[in-house]
C-alpha cells in the first residue's frame, strides 16, 4: 500500500486482505470438521455434476428435439437465474449501502463518495454472485463434456459469467438507490405492490396449467412440446441479457467461434456501458439516497393507519407512566391500558396452561423478536410460501398421480423439501440464538430460570413454531395426493420427528460452537458452526428421507410388504433421529452448563 | 477550565441547522461557531439531537435546512476538501476486525493521503501515548472495548486534523487511559486543533471545555464558559448544577434513535 494508491484501490486491498485471513482463520478449526464440509462442498460439485451430466443426456436423446430441448432448457435457466441475481442485488446492495457500518465510516472519510458507491457495489455483486458461480459451475461442465468441448470452452465461459454476473450487480445498485430514495412515498408503495400482483397474475396466466388427454400425450408429443416451447419462448428474447450469455455458450460448445464472439462483444459492451455510467454516475444518488434513509421515522409514516398506531402506542406509553406513577386504584392495574395483541393472548394461555412468569416471558420476548426482525419472518415466509404453491399446484398432476409410484415418490419428495426448508430456517435462525442470549447473559442467564433451560426453552418454542408450519404443508400434501389417513398419519409423524431433530441439532451445535463477540446472527451462522450445521442437518434429512423411503409399508409398485422393511426403516430413521439431534443437544446443554460467559 | 483563544478563524460553524425525522424534530435550527483551537463541549439528556448535530456536521446525513462548515468548507458542497480536515470518532466506531491495529493505522493514514513515512513517524507517537504497543500486531477482533476505543481515537489523530469531532469518548475507557485521551486532546488543542466533544458526562465537560453547549430538544438552549452557565443558572460549584438547572422540567418526547 502506499500513499498515492486511490481509495478504491486501496479499500478493495484492505477487504481483500481481511478476506484472506479469515480463510486464514480455517486453520484454527478442528481439521475433522474442516474436512467434513470440503467434503461437502467437492461432494456437491461433483453430484451435481453427475445429475446434470444425466438429465442432459435423457433430455438430449429425446428424438428429433433432444438438442432443441437443451438449448432452451439452458435459455430458461439463464433467464430465471438472471432474475433472482438482480433481486439478490437489490437486496444485497440495500443492506450493504444503507445498513453497513462501513459505509458510514467511509462516508465522513476524505474519500470520494463515488469511490465509496463503487467499493460498495463491487462488494454487493461478489456477495450476491458467489452462489451463482457454484451453481452453475457443475452444470456449464456437464455440458461441455456432453458437447465435448475443446479445452478453452471453460476458462472462456467462466470469463463470460464473470461479465454476466456485472449486469444484474449494476442493475440491482441502481434499484436499491431507487428503492430507497423513494421507498416512504405513497405513491411509489402503491405501484410497487400494484406492480408485483401484475407481474404475478400474468405469469400465472402465463404458465397456467393446460389438460392434455391421454391420446394427446401418447400420440401426439410433438404438438405438447411445441405448446411447451411457446410457453418457454420468453427466456429467448434477444434483449434479455441471459440470451446474450447462453447464445454464447451454446455457439461457443458447437465450433461457431464467430456467433459466439458477437454476443460475447454484446455482453460487454453492455458491461463496459452500463458499468461505466453507473460508477461514474451513481455516486451522487447513492449519497441523497443514504441521507433519505438515515433521516426517515419509517416507511408507512405518510399512511393514516400508522399515524394512528403511533398515536395509539404514545398514548398507551403514556398511560402506563401515568399509572405507574399513581398509585393503582382497586380493580386497576398497570398493564391495563396497554394494547392487547396477539403475544399477549398467547402469554394468557400459556398462563392458564401453567407456565411460570419467567418461561412465559422468555416465550413472548423470542415471539416478539421473530416477529419484529423483518428478515426472520420475511424468509420464512418466502421458503415456505414456495413450498405451499408448488404443494397447491399438486392438483393439476390429477394424470401422474394415478399411479403408487409417483404418488410414493412425491409425498417422499414433499417430505424431504419440508425438512430442508426447516433445516435452512433453524440453521439461519435458530442455530444463533444460543450466541446472542451469551451477549445478553447479564440478563437471561443471571436470572433465576438458569442458562440451561433457557436453551431448553428455545428447543422447545423453535420446535413447536416450526411444527405449525411442517405439518401443515405435510397434511396438505397428503390431502392434495388423496392419501389415506394411514399414511398421513405416518408422515405427520415422520415430519415431526424431522422437525424437533433439526432444531436440536440447531440448538445442540449453537451451544456446542458458541461465538459471543458477534452480534449479527448472518455472521454467527456463516462461522464454523453454522456451516456444519447446515451439513448435518442436510445429511440427516438425505439418510432419513433414504431410510423412510426403503422401508416404506406401501409397496412402490402396488405389492404388498411385510412388516419387517417398515420397521426396519424406521429403527434406522430413530437411530439418525437419537444420534443426528438428541447427542448434539445432550453434549450442548453440557456445554451451557459449564461455559464460562 | 482553561480560557479560550481570541479572534481565531472559525473551524465549525453550523447556520441555522435543522433536521426532523419524520414528524420529530432533532435539530431545531442550531447556530454556532467554534473557533480555531476551542475545546468545545456539548452536553445533553438522551435524545437531545446531539448525534444528530455530530452527523449533519460531519457529512453522514444532510440537513433539512441550515449548513454546516468546517475550516471554511461547506461539509456537503465541498465534502473532501472539508473531511480532509477533519476527523470523526463515533460512540462505537467501525473497525476492520481482520486487520491489526498497525494495518488500520496505515490503512487510516492512507486513505488521508499521507506518505508511509510520515504516518510511521507520527504512529511511533501516538502508539506508546495509547499503550498500543502489546496489541499493535494482534487483530482487532481480539481486543476489548477500551482498547478498540484507543485504536479508534489514535488512528483519527494521525492524519494531524485541523478539527476533531468525538461521541462520548470515554466509554469504556479505564481512568487511565481516559487521562491519556484528555491530555492527548486538550494538548492538540493547545496547539491548535479543535475539538468538538460529545458527552453526557458533566465533569468531563467541565474539566476540559473552553465552551460549553447545552443542546435540549433540539434546540441550542444555552453556550458559554462555565462561569456564564452557572450565570445563566443562578447556581455554583458542579457544572452538573447549571445543566441540571436549565434543563429542569423538561419531559423527553424525543425518541432515542435520534440523540
Amino acid at each position: 500500500m502506499n500513499a498515492t494508491e486511490s481509495p478504491l484501490g486501496l479499500l478493495v486491498r484492505v477487504n481483500a486482505l481481511s478476506a484472506w485471513r479469515r480463510v486464514l482463520g480455517l486453520r484454527q478449526q478442528s481439521r475433522l470438521l474442516v474436512a467434513v464440509i470440503g467434503g461437502f462442498l467437492v461432494g456437491y460439485l461433483a453430484f451435481a455434476f453427475l445429475l446434470f451430466r444425466l438429465g442432459l443426456a435423457f433430455i438430449g436423446r429425446f428424438p428429433g428435439l433432444g438438442s432443441l430441448l437443451v438449448e432452451r432448457l439452458l435459455f430458461l435457466l439463464f433467464a430465471f437465474l438472471f432474475g433472482l441475481l438482480l433481486l439478490s442485488n437489490l437486496v444485497i446492495c440495500y443492506t450493504n449501502f444503507f445498513r453497513n457500518r462501513e459505509t458510514a465510516f467511509l462516508i465522513t472519510a476524505p474519500v470520494p463518495i463515488s469511490a465509496v458507491f463503487q467499493w460498495k457495489c463491487i462488494e454487493s455483486t461478489l456477495l450476491a454472485s458467489w452462489a451463482f458461480l457454484f451453481l452453475i459451475a457443475p452444470l456449464l461442465a456437464a455440458y461441455g463434456q456432453l458437447n465435448r468441448v475443446p479445452w478453452h470452452f471453460y476458462p472462456a465461459t467462466l470469463g463470460l459469467v464473470l461479465l454476466f454476473v456485472v449486469l444484474p450487480g449494476i442493475g440491482g445498485a441502481a434499484l436499491a438507490i431507487f428503492v430507497a430514495r423513494w421507498l416512504d412515498r405513497r405513491a411509489f408503495q402503491i405501484a410497487a405492490v400494484t406492480g408485483v400482483a401484475v407481474v404475478l397474475a400474468l405469469l400465472a396466466f402465463h404458465l397456467r396449467p393446460e389438460p392434455a388427454s391421454d391420446e394427446v400425450l401418447e400420440a401426439r408429443v410433438q404438438s405438447v412440446i411445441d405448446r411447451l416451447l411457446v410457453n418457454t419462448g420468453f427466456a429467448q428474447s434477444p434483449l434479455l441479457p441471459s440470451y446474450w450469455l447462453s447464445a454464447c455458450v451454446l455457439n461457443l460448445a458447437e465450433g461457431a467461434v464467430k456467433a459466439a464472439g458477437f454476443y460475447a462483444l454484446v455482453l460487454l459492451s453492455h458491461v463496459l456501458f452500463l458499468g461505466r455510467l453507473a460508477l461514474i454516475g451513481l455516486g451522487g444518488p447513492f449519497y441523497g439516497a443514504a441521507n433519505t434513509v438515515q433521516s426517515r421515522a419509517s416507511a408507512f409514516s405518510r399512511w393514516g393507519w400508522w399515524q394512528r398506531l403511533e398515536a395509539r402506542n404514545l398514548s398507551t406509553a403514556a398511560e402506563i407512566r401515568r399509572l405507574w406513577l399513581a398509585p393503582a386504584g382497586p380493580g386497576e392495574s398497570c398493564g391495563a391500558a396497554a394494547h392487547f395483541g396477539p403475544v399477549d393472548r398467547l402469554d394468557r394461555v400459556l398462563r392458564w396452561a401453567g407456565l411460570a412468569t419467567d418461561v412465559r416471558a422468555l416465550v413472548a420476548k423470542d415471539l416478539r423478536v421473530f416477529w419484529r426482525d423483518t428478515t426472520q419472518w420475511g424468509q420464512t415466509v418466502l421458503l415456505f410460501g414456495l413450498l405451499a404453491v408448488y404443494i397447491l399446484n399438486l392438483r393439476h398432476f390429477t394424470r401422474q398421480l394415478d399411479s403408487a409410484f409417483w404418488i410414493g415418490l412425491v409425498s417422499y419428495l414433499n417430505l424431504a423439501a419440508c425438512a430442508l426448508n426447516v433445516a435452512t430456517i433453524t440453521t439461519r435462525f435458530v442455530f444463533p440464538q444460543f450466541s446472542l442470549e451469551g451477549r445478553r447473559v447479564w440478563l437471561v442467564g443471571l436470572a433465576p430460570l438458569g442458562l440451561v433451560r433457557v436453551v431448553l426453552l428455545k428447543f422447545w418454542l423453535a420446535g413447536a413454531t416450526s411444527l405449525c408450519l411442517t405439518l401443515g404443508l405435510t397434511l396438505m400434501s397428503g390431502h392434495l395426493l388423496g392419501l389415506e389417513w394411514q399414511r398421513q398419519l405416518y408422515f405427520g409423524v415422520a415430519v415431526t420427528v424431522m422437525t424437533f431433530t433439526l432444531n436440536a441439532i440447531a440448538v445442540g451445535l449453537g451451544a456446542i460452537h458458541p461465538n459471543f463477540r458477534e452480534t449479527n446472527p448472518s455472521k454467527i451462522v456463516s462461522g464454523f458452526g453454522g456451516t456444519f450445521c447446515l451439513v448435518l442437518s442436510f445429511f440427516y434429512i438425505l439418510a432419513s428421507v433414504i431410510a423412510l423411503a426403503m422401508g416404506s409399508p406401501w409397496g412402490w409398485r402396488g405389492e404388498e410388504t411385510g412388516p419387517v422393511k417398515p420397521m426396519v426403516g424406521w429403527a434406522v430413521f430413530v437411530l439418525l433421529s437419537v444420534l443426528s439431534g438428541w447427542v448434539p443437544l445432550r453434549i450442548g446443554l453440557r456445554r451451557v452448563a459449564t461455559t464460562e460467559l | 477550565m482553561a480560557n479560550g483563544p481570541k479572534f481565531c478563524p472559525p473551524m465549525i460553524e453550523l447556520e441555522d441547522l435543522a433536521k426532523h425525522f419524520g414528524d420529530v424534530k432533532a435539530v431545531d435550527g442550531i447556530t454556532l461557531t467554534v473557533p480555531k483551537g476551542e475545546f468545545f463541549c456539548v452536553l445533553g439528556p438522551n435524545a437531545a439531537g446531539k448525534t444528530t448535530t455530530i452527523k449533519l456536521m460531519v457529512g453522514l446525513i444532510r440537513p433539512d435546512r441550515g449548513a454546516a462548515r468546517v475550516a471554511g468548507y461547506d461539509i456537503q458542497a465541498q465534502p473532501l476538501e472539508a473531511r480532509a480536515r477533519l476527523a470523526y470518532v463515533p460512540d462505537f466506531p467501525f473497525l476492520y476486525d481482520k486487520l491489526t491495529p498497525w494495518e488500520f493505522l496505515r490503512f487510516t493514514g492512507q486513505l488521508f493521503r499521507m506518505p508511509d513515512r510520515r504516518i510511521e513517524e507520527v504512529a511511533s507517537d501516538l502508539v506508546p501515548r495509547f499503550n498500543l504497543e502489546p496489541w499493535l500486531h494482534k487483530p482487532i477482533e481480539s481486543l476489548s472495548h477500551g482498547t478498540r476505543q484507543r485504536v479508534a481515537i489514535a488512528s483519527a489523530l494521525l492524519h494531524d486534523p485541523e478539527v476533531f469531532v468525538i461521541d462520548e469518548p470515554m466509554v469504556g475507557l479505564d481512568p487511565h487511559h481516559a487521562r491519556v485521551v484528555k491530555d492527548t486532546l486538550r494538548e492538540r488543542a493547545r496547539r491548535g486543533m479543535t475539538v468538538f466533544l460529545s458527552t453526557h458526562q458533566t465533569s468531563v465537560a467541565q474539566e476540559l471545555a473552553d465552551r460549553v453547549g447545552i443542546i435540549h430538544r433540539g434546540k441550542l438552549v444555552a453556550v458559554g464558559t462555565a462561569a456564564e452557565l452557572h450565570a445563566r443558572a443562578g447556581t455554583d460549584g458542579a457544572l452538573e448544577r447549571a445543566f441540571l438547572a436549565i434543563t429542569e422540567g423538561e419531559q423527553e418526547t424525543v425518541p432515542e434513535t435520534v440523540g
